[in-house]
């Protein structure tokens, strides 16, 4: 077996060798070096640009504003097209790039920036979601122009004349009557903050243009759309644009969809950059939930509006995700939700890790704990007795859940030992949460090609950041062909050479892309023993492949001579496709869940009265993952989310004030390090082998960034009593919250 | 990304400070960069000239004098001091708080005279030096002085060094016998919020003498010399009692400011917790030995 096993990941060595090579170790021949000038305010109407003293510097080839880009459309984005490649007539956000400066060397490069003179006339800025929903507010995009390329986006409902991009709007049920009936109404409004992705290696991009057309070399997350992308901007055919995606050092959503790569294009030829251009949206949650004394869901009204910066990028379907996922994995007779996503002059957001599962799983769960404190139950059992069951449905027409969320729950009481009564000042709390999983009606096309020797060559258009893809798709295409692990070789996806994939995203790649990768994979191992069915002069259904030697009874042959042998020991190749098509269409989100990614967390908390500080004692995370391909990689991948997810819930977020950010870098605004890991960190993988995906596999990455806030925070309740809803819970916030509880009780 | 400059590397002190007479405002000393080097990629500083004095022989190194005296170089790095035998034996102290400075790499190539000379109000080495009345040796060409170290900050990333001078020396005087310390610091982010520093010297039951310091809160560390006052002379019994009026008296005195490291009011509550607890644990290593 090779599935299953902690197979060692196949980039490890040359990873921790430093031998790895990622978009900004590329050298092409000629190649120039681009920087940008960037908007030093929010809003602003753009004058005149000066570039003459830049264009003199030394070493300095080119000074571009958005007029002089060679392109047919200067605007690109996902949902619409509302992006400039440059900051055309008016600026949008603080940071913005507004002029290019194309030179021989990036130092060359970076020194003429500061010879650049930019007058523009400052506009008032508007900071805040709030603020953009308000009352007169400036309307920062009249016009929308629809983008098409994603089915999911095409019933997008902007409100004209407003900053909402997106309105999302859900409901059943008769919800007023269920609160009127209600024994127990509950609506609080929680705060989740904008985040910055912080991957290690940051936006770059190497494009040339010749004759053949145009090639990108880019770490992004979607190679396939960002051509698309790229042929639109250009008006090129989509054979004329060549995408390559070497190893990409961490993404997180950061780099998903199209980024830098139309600047560097446009820069006429041979150029490279980098840049940070994206965050997750700061969210706010308004949740009012029926209930009836018993602990029973009546019904919820949600309203999520997510700050989605200047520009849209992905915004619109993160709006509609946050929206759908908001009520929680609950079986909840009466719903309304509202999700807007609003344009504001703050930098873009767009995907991050979870796609507003993290932000509205802070609402929603929170919540819970609430609701269970009132009616005097204990959050585990009031939980327990809402949850989906397997095969009930979430919303009519879409998937049935497709877990054992009770079996999940009960593992996660059971690993922090739910039932043990804490000291003082200590407590534990837990949260559950699921997500649409694998992306919506989206499409995988694998190639396997076995080679004469035996070895296998691996084509796929999944991209490796970290999370191991590579590694997992190898074992299932060699244990479906019948190799050893070390017979495959994956390749980085090129648009021109590996076959289509809609990209790599939404916890994907092991189930959609694996699932291509296996029926590749199969239809190579049928030809195989096709050939070798005639060597041996019997049917291929009485001959077996293992660990790369064909077998019919006592006589062998290895798969390589198999080939060697058909072909006449020249050469030749056996050729396996695969493609993944969904084959449902229904569903509020334009196609049905692929699979529920359901995550589950529980945390052991102490707090310090006197200073606020939360120390996580323990943290246990709880992974469906249906059959694990690589345990260890799974395992990773969960304890790397749950990680992340911490620094929002203790002390990660951009601040911003005026729109400008206050804590650029890594020294003001923090992530999680080593030395943040909570005492004990566990993660439990729920394997059932109930998934879509190959041997029983469900995608699995985000499901641990859903939880730790909530678990923290219901934790900190039971250790204090103290309730708190806006992250990050930093110290003096949490000291506040119990010096004014102190107050109330002696008041 | 880091601008051009001219690295020079003198081998003396005395031509460090000719090199830096010469070329004014354009030049700077580099001792370490862990903070000089951030502010210049970030484009908010620029020097034409970083001038080396890591490389200059006999500025980095650790001695005791036979009156018990640490003098440390000022181009000594924290992880000598933190991995010091003597300084762990003698100031175990100092080697804890440099143990704990930012990070292994900060730590490795960053100095305490970079330190202490940079100024960054969220550091922690100025702050409890100050509880052993340090002082520092500062050179230029053709003259020399020392100064306590509390005169040496003047304000947020500002001391009181000419151009053309460079702190050669760390002069650590120990703490008189039957005397306890402890430095606390906390903060949420890379950089503490707040540090406090508390020495304790016990005299048969009394607390004979107490030295507090802050630092982070406000613009510079500073000695709380009348919330040191307040206990002073008390038993043990009754200098826990003062404590939260020594608290409140250091916390107003350390001009704590609102920033991304916490609220004024916050900081000066945190200053009354952590000089609770310095105190404490400092009262508790006093137990005549000498060693703090």
């Amino acid at each position: 077996m090779i599935i299953g096993t902690a197979a060692e990941r196949l980039d490890a060595r040359e990873k921790v060798t430093g031998a790895a090579r990622y978009v900004s170790d590329l050298v092409v021949p000629e190649m120039l070096h681009a920087k940008v000038w960037r908007a030093p305010v929010p809003h602003a109407r753009l004058l005149g640009v000066d570039g003459s003293r830049a264009a003199r510097s030394p070493g300095v080839v080119a000074v571009c504003t958005a007029t002089d880009l060679p392109v047919k459309r200067l605007h690109y984005g996902p949902a619409f097209k509302d992006q400039p490649i440059l900051a055309h007539e008016i600026i949008r956000y603080a940071g913005e790039p507004v002029v290019a400066v194309v030179a021989d060397t990036e130092r060359h490069a970076a020194a003429a920036l500061a010879l650049i003179d930019v007058s523009y006339r400052e506009l008032p800025a508007v900071t805040s979601a709030a603020e953009a929903l308000a009352q007169g507010a400036p309307v920062l995009h009249p016009a929308l122009d629809r983008s098409g390329h994603f089915r999911d986006l095409s019933g997008l409902r902007p409100v004209a004349g407003t900053n909402v991009c997106q309105h999302y709007h859900y409901d059943r049920g008769d919800v007023a009557r269920a609160f009127a009936e209600a024994d127990l109404t509950v609506e609080d409004v929680y705060h989740y903050p904008a985040l910055s992705h912080h991957a290690l290696e940051a936006h770059c991009a190497v494009a040339r243009v010749d004759g053949d057309g145009l090639t990108v070399w880019t770490g992004t997350q979607h190679p396939f759309p960002v051509r698309k992308e790229l042929a639109e901007v250009f008006d090129l055919p989509l054979a004329a644009v060549q995408v390559i995606v070497p190893l990409i050092g961490g993404a997180f959503g950061g780099k998903c969809y199209t980024k830098i790569e139309p600047l560097a294009a446009a820069l006429a030829a041979r150029v490279r950059r980098s840049a940070l251009t994206i965050t997750r949206h700061a969210v706010t949650v308004r949740l009012r939930t029926a209930v009836r004394s018993d602990g029973t869901l009546l019904a919820r009204e949600c309203d999520v509006v997510l700050d989605t910066g200047a520009y849209a990028d992905i915004g619109p379907r993160v709006a509609t995700k946050a929206g759908y996922r908001a009520p929680g994995p609950y079986r909840i007779p009466c719903l309304s939700i509202d999700a807007r996503c609003v344009y504001t002059n703050n930098v873009p957001a767009g995907a991050y890790r979870g796609y507003g599962v993290p932000q509205v799983t802070w609402a929603s769960e929170s919540q819970m704990d609430q609701i269970a404190e009132r009616l005097g139950l204990d959050p585990l059992a009031f939980r327990e007795k809402n949850l989906l069951k397997r095969g009930e449905e979430y919303v009519a027409g879409d998937t049935p859940m497709d877990g054992d969320m009770a079996d999940a729950l009960a593992q996660t009481g059971a690993a922090i030992d739910w039932g043990r009564a804490r000291e003082r000042g200590r407590g534990v709390g837990l949260a559950c949460a699921m997500k649409d999983g694998g992306g919506t009606h989206t499409v995988s096309t694998a190639a396997v090609r076995v080679n004469a020797d035996g070895s296998v060559t691996l084509l796929t258009g999944s991209v490796e950041m970290g999370q191991g893809s590579r590694t997992a798709l190898a074992q299932i295409a060699a244990e479906t062909l019948g190799v050893p692990l070390s017979a495959i070789v994956v390749e980085s996806p090129d648009t021109s050479i590996t076959p289509y994939d809609h990209g790599t995203s939404a916890s994907r790649s092991t189930t959609v892309m694996g699932l291509a990768v296996e029926a590749a994979a199969r239809d190579a191992r049928g030809q195989l023993l096709e050939l070798a069915a005639k060597f041996f002069g019997t049917e291929p259904e009485k001959l077996a492949i293992h660990d790369g030697v064909v077998a019919c009874g006592e006589r062998t042959m290895t798969v390589g001579d198999v080939v060697s042998g058909h072909f006449g020991l020249v050469g030749g190749e056996v050729t396996g496709l695969g493609t993944f098509v969904p084959g449902t269409w229904s569903g509020s989100l334009g196609g049905a869940t692929l699979f529920w990614e359901v995550g589950m967390g529980a945390a052991e908390v102490q707090v310090d009265a006197d200073t606020g500080e939360i120390s996580v004692e323990k943290y246990v995370s709880v992974a469906d993952v249906g059959q694990a391909i690589n345990a260890r990689e799974c395992a990773a991948q969960d304890e790397g989310a749950a990680m992340q997810a911490i620094g929002p819930a203790l002390f990660e977020s951009r601040v911003s004030e005026a729109g400008h950010l206050v804590n650029p870098g890594l020294i003001d605004y923090r992530v999680p390090t080593f030395a943040d890991l909570p005492r004990e960190l566990e993660t439990v993988l729920i394997e059932n082998r109930d998934g879509p995906g190959p041997f029983g596999s469900k995608g699995v990455g985000e499901g641990g960034t859903f939880c730790p806030a909530p678990a923290i925070a219901n934790a900190v309740a039971r250790a204090t009593g103290v309730r708190i809803k806006d992250l990050p819970m930093t110290p003096e916030r949490v000291w506040r919250a119990l010096r004014d509880a102190r107050g109330t009780r002696r008041g | 990304m880091l601008g051009e400059f001219d690295l020079v590397e003198p081998t003396s002190v005395a031509e460090a400070s000719e090199v830096l007479a010469r070329h004014g405002d354009a030049a700077r000393i580099y001792a370490g960069g862990t903070e000089l080097i951030l502010a210049m990629k970030e484009g908010l500083i620029r020097y034409d000239y970083l001038v080396n004095v890591k490389t200059i022989p006999g500025l980095a190194g650790v001695r005791v004098n036979d009156d018990g005296t640490l003098r440390i170089g000022g181009a000594t790095s924290h992880r000598a001091l933190e991995r010091d035998p003597l300084v762990r034996e003698r100031f175990p102290v100092i080697a804890r708080m440099e143990s704990d400075v930012a990070n292994v790499r900060v730590r490795e190539v960053g100095t305490l005279g970079g330190n202490l000379c940079f100024a960054e109000p969220h550091a922690d080495p100025g702050t409890l030096l100050m509880l052993f009345d340090a002082t520092v040796r500062i050179e230029r060409k053709g003259g020399a002085r020392t100064i306590p170290l509390e005169q040496l900050f003047v304000g947020p990333f500002e001391t009181c060094l000419e151009p053309d001078e460079v702190l050669t020396e760390i002069v650590v005087p120990p703490l008189p016998v039957h005397s306890g310390s402890a430095y606390l610091k906390f903060g949420f982010l890379e950089r503490p919020s707040v540090g406090v520093g508390v020495a304790v010297t016990t005299d048969d039951g009394r607390v004979r003498e107490a030295r507090i310091a802050v630092g982070c809160v406000g613009p510079v560390p500073r000695r709380m010399r009348e919330a040191e006052a307040a206990l002073a002379g008390q038993t043990a019994a009754e200098s826990r009692n003062t404590l939260a009026e020594a608290g409140r008296i250091a916390a107003r005195a350390s001009d704590a400011i609102t920033d991304l490291h916490g609220s004024a009011d916050y900081k000066e509550h945190l200053v009354g917790v952590l000089l609770r607890r310095a105190f404490e644990q400092a009262l508790a290593s006093s137990d005549g030995s000498g060693a703090p």
